[in-house]
């Protein structure tokens, strides 16, 4: 059966019959054993060369060489249907068989580049648009030819080719066709500048044929990543970047920031598809990295810092899209991130050390923290908008927060003021996940508290009062709040505080203890409640003279019979200037009113009683209150209005020695209950703040030898560098001690010959035991 | 030599010493000195010595200072008693005496005289110098639980003791301790330390100085004050 070339040629699924060709020779079949003439039965068979030749056609390599050279001319004419697989394919056999491969395969190049010239002309003949499709069909043709050229003579391609090392048809082929079209000199400039062509078109935003592009391109990269690298890539790669030059710089002089990276942004999806849809996949890398460095990378400096626009402006105005635009393309050139953090951490910085400078914010603490917790809040929000939660950029926020609130050395003492505010009102009606909240958002600020020696002495301080006054919104949260510092801190900055709170309990318990007793007579004297405060628990006041109208002592003493009955070996002091009154007072129109006064208050308006009129001296003298505390109690009853229960001549602010005092008979209030007392806990004065100062400096000189001397005594020796690292880090949950200070202890210490210096190296100190 | 030495036995039996064990004590540890020489020390002793306290009193020394020809304030004298390791300042016992003589193998006015240059000397080598330095300052502690010396004091030791050797950085750190406010007294450790400082670090540029490492913080301070006065 002969099959014929046509229309339903495939290569892939096509079985080959062979049928042995029988008219090769002209005369006897070769090959083929001749016996010779048997002679006796014993002789031996030799096999001998064929005694006759075979003469072979000498014109038979060119004719049939013809045969081939005709059907290649009919297959690249596309003039198939006359042509016979079977007979060509036997010939191109024959040829190979016979010694006559070196004869096929140099006919197939001349033929194969014969052709390709005529192909090459005509190209080049085409018009404007034409130029690429005519390439695109001759190229698909070309395939097409070289297809079945292939499987025409697939015999040479699988035994003459690979013995002689020979390029195989179908690379043979493609190399031709890069040498005689794509490298011709007439099309290989026009190639590659139709291509650029379209590309830049298409960037401009006219519409190309695509398809056609991702034909041409495919012909390129089959040729040979290095024809598609040489032949259009790098050229492309170049243009684009003179392109994008161009065009950021136009850009970048009209823009704002927000639209230029809007334009950057788009411009590099657009690059990208245009990969997707007609480039080789491994381009896209490379052309992305140059959208990057011309669009983004060059002009970096110039966006972040971009008047009116840039980074430090869209901080301030939240402008999550661009932030987060801004984040993902920089992200992508190398010190993007870099840049944006490093303006990003020093703009927190200044606002923050405005903000903790700024005298006027300094007067209202709780207002100055709430300020803190807003600038934290809106930053925690960009990084978690717009900057994909970038872990360097919370560290960058973090060290800058450190940074500025340590720089006012008051934060300690305003965070615990605001952190006694919200104990003291603030929280009062709000739900205990929002309690929570609030309370963490006030350890985030204590972990960034360089003194947190400093905050702790004031919160004592605080919280004592809001004990003693009964004055705190919830108890829960006050303990809580307790657990949150012992977890970060540790046991030790919190049993005092804890002790607080015992002693709250055992107060109550101790009280009800005295009433049940026969120690508390039932009487109209004045109801006496006691809390007993552990001293070392307690923050420090020194008590003041004060002397007590007689009925109050009485059931002091009656209680502290009670107690040191029961509590054997323990010291009472009775602290004055912590204690509150209730007084029932009637005024001159008869207006019953209960005020509620601080001790100090009541010892004076008790006086009052048995007087009408006192000068201050006078008072001061019955009292024995030291001045400063009796002036500002008398101001507080005196001098303000609503509060005044007394009279002042004259009416000034300030207290003399001869002014007079007289109950206020003119007295109103429309509440029955008038407190007058301030156990407030307030923003201290300054002299008052150099005082706690100067006590926090002195509490911390025993620590840091307490910490020199555990050190030295566990190493022995040890280097100056080095005790001053290790100090350092043990301390370093409650304050940071300076070098200079750390030498000082060393040489107290050494005075007191707990440590001395090394006689050879001057560097050790060694412990003496 | 037996003869004589049994001789010299009696008769310092008879020269009716208070501490006899002592001087049995002195003359057995010495080998080099003749019982004359040793005569002859204890006889000066004696003539400088206060009747009533057998010990030589200020103003004793000073008229020894004007016999050997130095004045009492110099550095010399100092020396001396460093020599005898004497242990309060302005007197000298009995055995200090002896001690210091012998040692310089001196035993009249003129010899001692001619002694101390040779004492300077000796005095001034780096091995016995830091031992020296050190025993000014002790020498100078009056009280019994005294640890510091006053400022003023102080100026006037240092540029003492160490004047000649080290002039300029004496005078520079004379004047930033009458300048300060923050040091009353200065301890046995801070006088060392700036023996140290004197010879460790390149002056007057400072340029070797860490206030880093172990210096004394007065010493820090120091530098810190010079360098904001040069800047």
């Amino acid at each position: 059966m002969q099959r014929r070339l046509g229309r339903f040629w495939n290569m892939q699924s096509m079985r080959y019959t062979i049928i042995m060709p029988v008219g090769l020779v002209s005369k006897n079949c070769t090959g083929v054993l001749e016996l010779e003439k048997m002679s006796a039965p014993k002789r031996n068979f030799q096999i001998g060369p064929l005694k006759r030749q075979i003469v072979m056609d000498p014109n038979y390599a060119d004719k049939t060489w013809k045969i081939l050279e005709e059907g290649i001319h009919e297959i690249y004419n596309c003039n198939i249907s006359g042509l016979s697989f079977e007979e060509l394919y036997r010939n191109a056999y024959n040829m190979v068989l016979h010694k006559f491969g070196e004869k096929l395969y140099s006919g197939l190049v001349t033929t194969m580049t014969h052709h390709l010239e005529v192909i090459s002309k005509s190209i080049e003949a085409a018009q404007g648009g034409l130029f690429l499709e005519e390439l695109n069909r001759k190229w698909a043709d070309h395939n097409k030819a070289l297809q079945m050229i292939r499987d025409i003579l697939m015999y040479m391609d699988r035994t003459f080719i690979p013995s002689t090392h020979k390029t195989p048809v179908h690379e043979l082929g493609l190399n031709l066709w890069r040498d005689n079209i794509i490298h011709s000199a007439k099309i290989q400039t026009r190639l590659q500048d139709t291509l650029l062509d379209l590309v830049l078109r298409e960037r401009t935003g006219e519409v190309i044929n695509r398809g056609l592009m991702r034909n041409v391109i495919k012909m390129l990269m089959d040729l040979g990543s290095s024809v598609y690298q040489d032949d259009f890539e790098k050229h492309f790669l170049e243009v684009s970047a003179d392109f994008y030059r161009a065009e950021s710089q136009q850009f970048i002089e009209c823009c704002d920031c927000g639209e230029y990276l809007k334009k950057a942004e788009r411009r590099l999806n657009e690059e990208m598809e245009r990969v997707s849809h007609y480039l080789d996949a491994k381009s896209e890398a490379k052309i992305t990295s140059v959208v990057e460095k011309e669009m983004v990378e060059s002009h970096m400096q110039r966006l972040v810092h971009m008047e009116n626009s840039g980074l430090i402006n869209m901080l301030v105005d939240d402008k999550y899209e661009d932030l987060g635009r801004m984040y993902s393309l920089f992200r992508r050139v190398p010190n993007g991130l870099f840049i944006i953090r490093d303006v990003m951490t020093s703009h927190i910085r200044s606002t923050g050390k405005q903000l903790v400078t700024d005298p006027e914010r300094l007067k209202d603490p709780v207002d100055f923290v709430q300020r803190l917790l807003d600038e934290k809040d809106k930053n925690d929000k960009i990084i978690n908008l717009a900057f994909n939660n970038d872990k360097t950029f919370q560290n960058a926020l973090n060290s800058s927060f450190e940074y500025f609130i340590n720089l006012n050395s008051r934060s300690p003492e305003f965070i615990s003021l605001f952190v006694d505010d919200k104990l003291r009102k603030g929280l009062k009606g709000v739900s205990e996940e929002d309690v929570e909240i609030v309370l963490d958002k006030v350890m985030m600020l204590f972990r960034y508290l360089q003194e947190k020696d400093v905050f702790e002495k004031y919160y004592k301080q605080h919280l004592a009062k809001r004990l003693l006054s009964g004055k705190t919104v919830s108890d829960d949260a006050e303990r809580s709040l307790i657990v949150k510092l012992k977890t970060e801190c540790g046991y030790q900055f919190t049993s005092k505080l804890e002790g607080m709170f015992t002693d709250m309990k055992t107060s109550e318990d101790t009280m009800q203890g005295f009433y049940a007793s026969s120690f508390a007579e039932t009487g109209d004297g004045p109801t006496l409640a006691v809390q007993v405060l552990t001293t070392g628990s307690w923050p420090t006041q020194p008590s003041a003279t004060c002397n007590l109208p007689a009925e109050i002592l009485g059931v002091c003493e009656k209680f502290r019979g009670y107690y040191l009955g029961t509590h054997t070996g323990r010291r009472l002091s009775w602290q004055t200037n912590m204690g509150t009154a209730d007084l029932k007072a009637t005024f001159g129109r008869g207006q019953k009113h209960e005020l509620n006064v601080s001790t100090h208050q009541m010892c004076a308006l008790m006086l009052f009683n048995n007087a009408d009129r006192l000068s201050y001296k006078e008072i001061e003298q019955a009292t024995e209150i030291p001045a400063s505390d009796l002036k500002r109690c008398l101001q507080s009853m005196a001098c303000v209005k609503g509060k005044n229960i007394l009279r002042k001549e004259p009416m000034s602010k300030d207290i003399a020695e001869d002014d007079a005092f007289f109950v206020n008979d003119k007295f109103s209030s429309k509440f029955y209950k008038v407190k007058i007392g301030t156990v407030v806990a307030q923003r201290e004065s300054e002299p008052e703040n150099q005082e706690t100062r100067q006590r926090v400096e002195e509490d911390r000189k025993p620590q840091i030898e307490a910490a020199i001397v555990r050190i030295m005594k566990s190493r022995r020796v040890l280097d100056h560098n080095n005790i001053v690292a290790e100090v350092t880090k043990q301390l370093q949950s409650r304050f940071l001690p300076s070098p200079v200070l750390i030498k000082k202890r060393i040489e107290s210490l050494i005075e007191r010959e707990f440590l001395e210096r090394d006689k050879v190296d001057r560097k050790l100190y060694r412990y003496l035991a | 030599m037996r003869r004589s030495s049994t001789r010299k036995t009696g008769q310092s039996n008879s020269a009716a010493s208070v501490n006899s064990s002592a001087t049995d004590l002195f003359r057995s540890a010495s080998s080099k000195a003749t019982s004359k020489e040793l005569e002859r020390i204890d006889q000066l002793f004696y003539s400088y010595a206060n009747r009533s306290s057998n010990l030589i009193d200020p103003e004793g020394i000073e008229v020894l200072c004007s016999d050997v020809e130095v004045d009492h304030t110099d550095v010399r004298i100092l020396m001396l008693a460093w020599k005898m390791k004497a242990e309060k300042q302005g007197y000298f016992t009995l055995e200090e005496w002896r001690r210091g003589l012998k040692a310089l193998r001196t035993d009249t006015v003129s010899k001692l005289k001619k002694a101390l240059p040779e004492l300077e000397k000796e005095v001034r080598r780096p091995s016995n110098f830091v031992d020296f330095y050190s025993y000014a300052f002790q020498y100078c502690l009056t009280e019994e639980k005294q640890k510091s010396i006053d400022i003023e004091s102080i100026c006037e030791l240092l540029d003492l003791v160490l004047g000649s050797q080290f002039q300029a950085q004496v005078d520079s750190f004379v004047e930033y301790l009458k300048t300060q406010n923050d040091y009353k007294v200065i301890n046995m450790d801070q006088w060392m330390g700036f023996f140290r400082f004197c010879n460790e670090i390149s002056f007057p540029d400072l340029r070797n100085y860490d206030p880093e490492l172990a210096w004394p913080l007065i010493l820090d301070n120091f530098v810190e004050w010079r360098r904001a006065k040069h800047s």
